[in-house]
């Protein structure tokens, strides 16, 4: 749809190293968390972010690279798609009871 | 650019990739293969994976090279083909892989019964021409190639000497 | 259980080195990721949505406590303190760092484990009947012909690069417990008149898009026949089954379309030539394998009748998990535990580090070093003595392992689904976790006796759903979730596929949904001891699709 081009939209990956997901910022680094995503809300900007994906994934800094599309909301960036809601949220069970109880001890 | 590799290492001035027009003898197809049998000239044979090799059986001693094709690296037919080759129907000739050939596929064609590889990846080029094969020299079964019994079972094989 | 060798030790860690150097090459660029995308999955490493995941073989489903130790110290040291045990008796972990994983295999290596072939278009883990070994009514032990096709089957190089994964399960019993109809091959051990063992060999069983059961093509193959007639199936599927569309590219559908006879002669006409070669099994080397699988001595134990009766007398809890989750040994003294990893409302499979350690270290003081993964994604022990029952109960429940489930409502099989999967389309645990807590009293789960639910996340069925009594599939229609509901699907020795009833549910009807249907059945049976897929078998889908059905016809 042509019309599509008007939804704002962010560059996702995984990280080559540890395969964590991953958003293009507004500074150009990968960052791990959605709200710091640069949003593309013109064509030009969504052709940027396009060759700094392919850029990425030729200098082997990253793999499958995605433009998806998200709603400006104002808690920040939401996927259209559930795939990458949970993708930038994790998963929406609590699996890992040990492991997420020490990281919010540590935080 | 595209090299021939063989275990001696690389090949120059392979008559099998020279030019047709510039002299060359010519690898054939299956169909065109049956029918130059009766032909003087040296010819190879350059099969196709839906090709069956069985074919071959009445010229096979007419046949100078059998390239045996991967159209892509997940299409692992030209390794049956390979084993039809050279265990059923005893072909002892030159017997070479064209195509997409991964570095990391080679030792299995190798043990299929290739000796000798169409490459045109550099950085496989360079790993080949340095002899750093990525293979494995214990095998649990028995292939084509020439093996010494393993130790333990009867499937088990392994590698005469290293590369 | 096997023992690595010199030679398997030294094998196994030449494919580590191997698959350290792939990775080297893919770190510094030498490689592209669509070149190393087929050799990380032919060593289990995958990418999914939220990190990378690293597929363990656990072959034919058989650890020992040291083994299961070393998975939990993974789990600990390079994962999120969890793994997750799977429908192929392997366990699969969420979160390594690609980086990590030369070093992860290194020490599985350590402990004679590795990730060889747990993914890709070559031959897999060979799975096997989970109480091979330690069940009444198997003719022999199953799992020294599984090791010798491990073995065998390791990096083939013929058939790394068939057409689509191939699986192979093999089980020695009538009752298949291995779900050997829905393999690419399925291999039934048994004796023949003179009492010579060999194999009823069946093709093309599979699930996915094309659920397909199995065609049986040899009714008693000699088990020194076995690797040369695999070997020939493999050949025939190799260079003709179907490459141009991955949907049509298993086993079954060269069946399906050739034809069993037509493709049985092929098969048949191809082995003649290899029957008589060095592919033929010595029985001095099927002795030597079978030698590693010598059951455990099993002193005798009778005390345990007259304890374990007592015991049941005074904990109605214990009473019910020896009802479920115990069944007979052929050592009368003895049983098999299962030990459930379905706790209400958790997540079906996953096992934390603590839990794994405490699996080990009750394998070791109770049941002679012995744990088995099983297809239904539990755990068991498959040598306990009766007079241990009691104690091992307390251990488990102390952990969370003492789930009374076994075979029941709640012991759902569920793939990871769209939480991790990057192929899923829909949440395969979420729906799990609900309809569990939905049945979880223990009194309803066994008023509704043995029901089996599997849940898939998409059409690649890995969570089993053609063969659930109730089957669910989860799709994406529209951005949204959809479950797909199926019923009478069984894996067993009476398999069938599971017929979808009609229209799908939204998450928040989808229990619901499977509560019409439990109740449906429960007002329909015969008698309490009618199971719901003799009941379906009997009555047909329309009931239940009437009560599913009927209530939105009249609103409309």
């Amino acid at each position: 749809m042509k019309t599509a081009s008007t939804k704002t939209k962010v560059l996702t990956a995984n990280r080559l190293t540890d395969g964590i997901a991953v958003w293009l910022g507004a500074n150009g680094e990968w960052t791990t968390s959605l709200k710091e995503a640069f949003l593309a809300r013109h064509d030009d900007a969504v052709a940027a972010i396009e060759a700094a994906g392919q850029q990425a994934l030729d200098d082997n800094r990253v793999v499958d690279v995605n433009v998806i599309e998200v709603e400006e909301t104002e808690a920040g960036p939401r996927p259209f798609r559930l795939r990458e809601r949970i993708r930038s949220d994790g998963p929406t069970i609590d699996y890992a009871p040990a492991f997420t109880a020490g990281v919010s001890h540590a935080a | 650019m595209t090299v021939i590799w063989t275990q001696d290492g690389i090949v120059e001035d392979d008559p099998w990739s020279q030019p047709e027009s510039e002299g060359g003898p010519k690898l054939l197809p299956l169909a065109e293969a049956l029918d130059h049998a009766q032909d003087n000239a040296p010819f190879g044979v350059v099969l196709q994976p839906a090709d069956d090799v069985r074919a071959l059986a009445p010229i096979l001693e007419r046949v100078a090279i059998v390239a045996l094709t991967f159209p892509a690296f997940s299409d692992g037919r030209a390794f049956s083909q390979a084993m039809l080759l050279r265990e059923r129907l005893g072909y002892q000739g030159e017997m070479r892989a064209v195509g997409t050939v991964l570095l990391d596929q080679v030792p299995l064609m190798l043990r299929t019964g290739f000796d000798s590889f169409e490459v045109e990846h550099a950085p496989t080029i360079k790993r080949l021409a340095e002899k750093r094969l990525p293979g494995i020299d214990l095998h649990y079964q028995p292939a084509a190639d020439e093996t010494r019994a393993g130790p333990g079972y009867s499937w088990r094989r392994t590698a005469m000497l290293n590369g | 259980m096997y023992r690595y060798d010199e030679f398997d030790h030294a094998f196994v860690a030449a494919r580590v080195s191997q698959f350290r150097d792939q990775v080297e090459r893919r770190l510094t660029g030498e490689i592209s990721e669509d070149a190393f995308k087929p050799l990380r999955l032919m060593n289990g490493v995958y990418l999914q949505l939220h990190a990378y995941m690293l597929r363990v073989a656990v072959p034919y489903g058989t650890l020992d406590s040291r083994q299961m130790r070393k998975l939990a110290h993974i789990a600990r040291t390079y994962d999120r303190g969890y793994g997750h045990f799977t429908t192929r008796q392997n366990i699969q972990y969420n979160w390594p760092k690609l980086s990590d994983i030369p070093a992860i295999l290194e020490e599985l290596a350590e402990v004679e484990m590795h990730a060889i072939q747990t993914s890709g278009n070559c031959i897999r883990n060979v799975t096997a009947d989970h109480f091979a070994g330690a069940a009444a009514d198997e003719v022999a032990d199953p799992r020294p012909y599984a090791e010798i096709l491990r073995q065998w089957s390791s990096v083939h190089p013929e058939f790394s690069f068939l057409p689509r994964k191939f699986k192979i399960a093999v089980t020695a019993a009538e009752r298949d417990r291995a779900a050997i109809q829905t393999h690419d091959i399925g291999l039934q051990l048994k004796k023949n008149d003179q009492g010579e063992l060999g194999f009823a060999v069946w093709i093309g069983g599979g699930q996915g898009r094309t659920p397909i059961l199995a065609k049986k093509v040899r009714d008693f193959l000699p088990e020194a026949d076995l690797l040369s007639y695999v070997t020939a199936i493999m050949r025939v599927y190799n260079l003709h089954g179907r490459r141009d569309n991955k949907y049509k590219a298993r086993i079954k559908i060269l069946v399906h379309e050739t034809g069993v006879e037509q493709l049985s002669a092929e098969i048949e006409a191809e082995w003649q030539h290899l029957k008589d070669g060095e592919l033929k099994l010595p029985e001095a080397d099927i002795a030597a394998i079978n030698a590693y699988f010598e059951p455990p001595k099993l002193a005798p134990r009778a005390e345990g009748w007259g304890e374990l009766a007592a015991w049941k007398k005074s904990d109605p809890g214990f009473a019910d998990w020896v009802g479920r989750n115990v069944a007979p040994h052929r050592h009368p003294d003895y049983a098999m535990v299962t030990i459930s990893l379905k706790p209400i409302g958790g997540i079906p499979g996953d096992a934390s580090a603590a839990q794994m350690d405490a699996v080990a270290r009750l394998a070791e003081e109770f049941a002679h070093d012995e744990i088995r993964v099983t297809h239904e994604q539990n755990l068991v022990l498959p040598h306990v003595a009766l007079a241990d029952l009691e104690p091992l109960y307390r251990a488990l429940l102390a952990d969370g392992l003492a789930t009374a489930n076994a075979g029941l409502i709640t012991d759902i099989i569920a793939c990871p689904g769209l939480d991790y999967c990057a192929l899923a389309n829909a949440r395969s645990i979420p729906v799990a976790q609900e309809i569990s807590n939905r049945f979880g009293d223990p009194a309803r789960q066994a008023e509704i006796g043995d029901l089996k639910i599997k849940i898939s996340g998409c059409i690649n069925a890995c969570g089993h759903h053609h063969v659930g009594h109730i089957g669910i599939l989860g799709v994406e229609k529209k951005g949204a979730e959809l479950y797909q509901i199926s019923l009478g699907g069984s894996g067993d020795e009476n398999a069938s596929i599971g017929q979808i009833t009609g229209r799908g549910f939204e998450p928040h009807q989808i229990t619901d949904a499977i509560e019409t249907i439990v109740d449906t059945y429960l007002a329909q049976r015969s008698s309490t001891e009618e199971t719901f897929i003799e009941c379906y078998r009997r009555i047909g889908a329309d009931p239940f699709k009437a009560a599913l059905y009927s209530s939105e016809a009249e609103a409309a």
